[in-house]
């Protein structure tokens, strides 16, 4: 039964390469489809020059949402990747 | 994860500088998990393509789930054709017409999230849509 899961974090680091590409590792791991949306803008977590367009940086929010199967362990993992993501970024 | 076989990646450009520095920062986002074989530059290390140090990274690279190359631009195409022309390598290869730095980074991501030669070879070649502003 396919559902959707949403949860948002607050950046404690800029949303550099390399956790965008963290992310986007992760990401396709799932089954589900996986957005991140920081104001207006969305990005394909599974595409890692979509989450580096993002331009995200340290305290912004970013939200996380997924559609799917998996949809609650692929926010949840984005999560744990976005909370890790270090003030010095990569 | 770890002991999966990876799509090898190979980044022919006219400087040994440009397709080493492309493939330190690919490596870099794509989690160290993916072999980027650097084919960069003349074999007395000026500027231009030299088939056998393209021949060189494809070996480096070779997974048995296949390799896909990403040339830079003009001459490295032609010296990738005639490579592939002349000789056959036990593994299934790909050229991707992609951008050369992002190519790189999305193909490398996608070989690292355990994509097959075509999802490499896909994510490469999109790369020419994304934005970065």
């Amino acid at each position: 039964m396919p559902g959707s899961c949403e949860a948002a974090i607050t950046l404690t680091g800029d949303l550099h390469a390399r956790p965008a590409g963290s992310l986007a590792v992760a990401a396709a791991r799932f089954q589900s489809a996986v957005e991140l949306a920081v104001g207006a803008s969305t990005a394909d977590a599974k595409s890692v020059l979509a989450v580096m367009g993002l331009g995200a940086t340290r305290g912004q929010q970013i939200t996380v949402r997924a559609a799917g199967p998996d949809a609650a362990e692929a926010v949840t993992a984005m999560i744990g990747i976005l909370a890790a993501a270090t003030p010095v970024g990569g | 994860m770890s002991d999966e076989a990876r799509v090898g990646i190979v980044l022919v450009s006219h400087s040994a500088a440009l397709a080493e520095g492309t493939a330190e920062v690919a490596g870099q986002i794509g989690v160290g998990s993916v072999v980027i074989a650097a084919a960069g530059g003349t074999e007395d290390g000026g500027i231009g393509t030299s088939i056998a140090r393209v021949r060189e990274a494809l070996h480096k690279a070779g997974a048995s789930v296949g390799v896909v190359i990403l040339p830079d631009l003009g001459s490295s195409v032609l010296t990738v054709r005639a490579l592939l022309a002349e000789e056959d390598f036990p593994w299934p290869v790909a050229v991707a017409d992609g951008p050369f730095v992002e190519g790189a980074v999305a193909a490398t991501v996608a070989a690292a999230a355990g994509g097959d030669i075509q999802a490499v070879l896909r994510a490469a070649e999109e790369a020419r849509h994304a934005r970065k502003l």
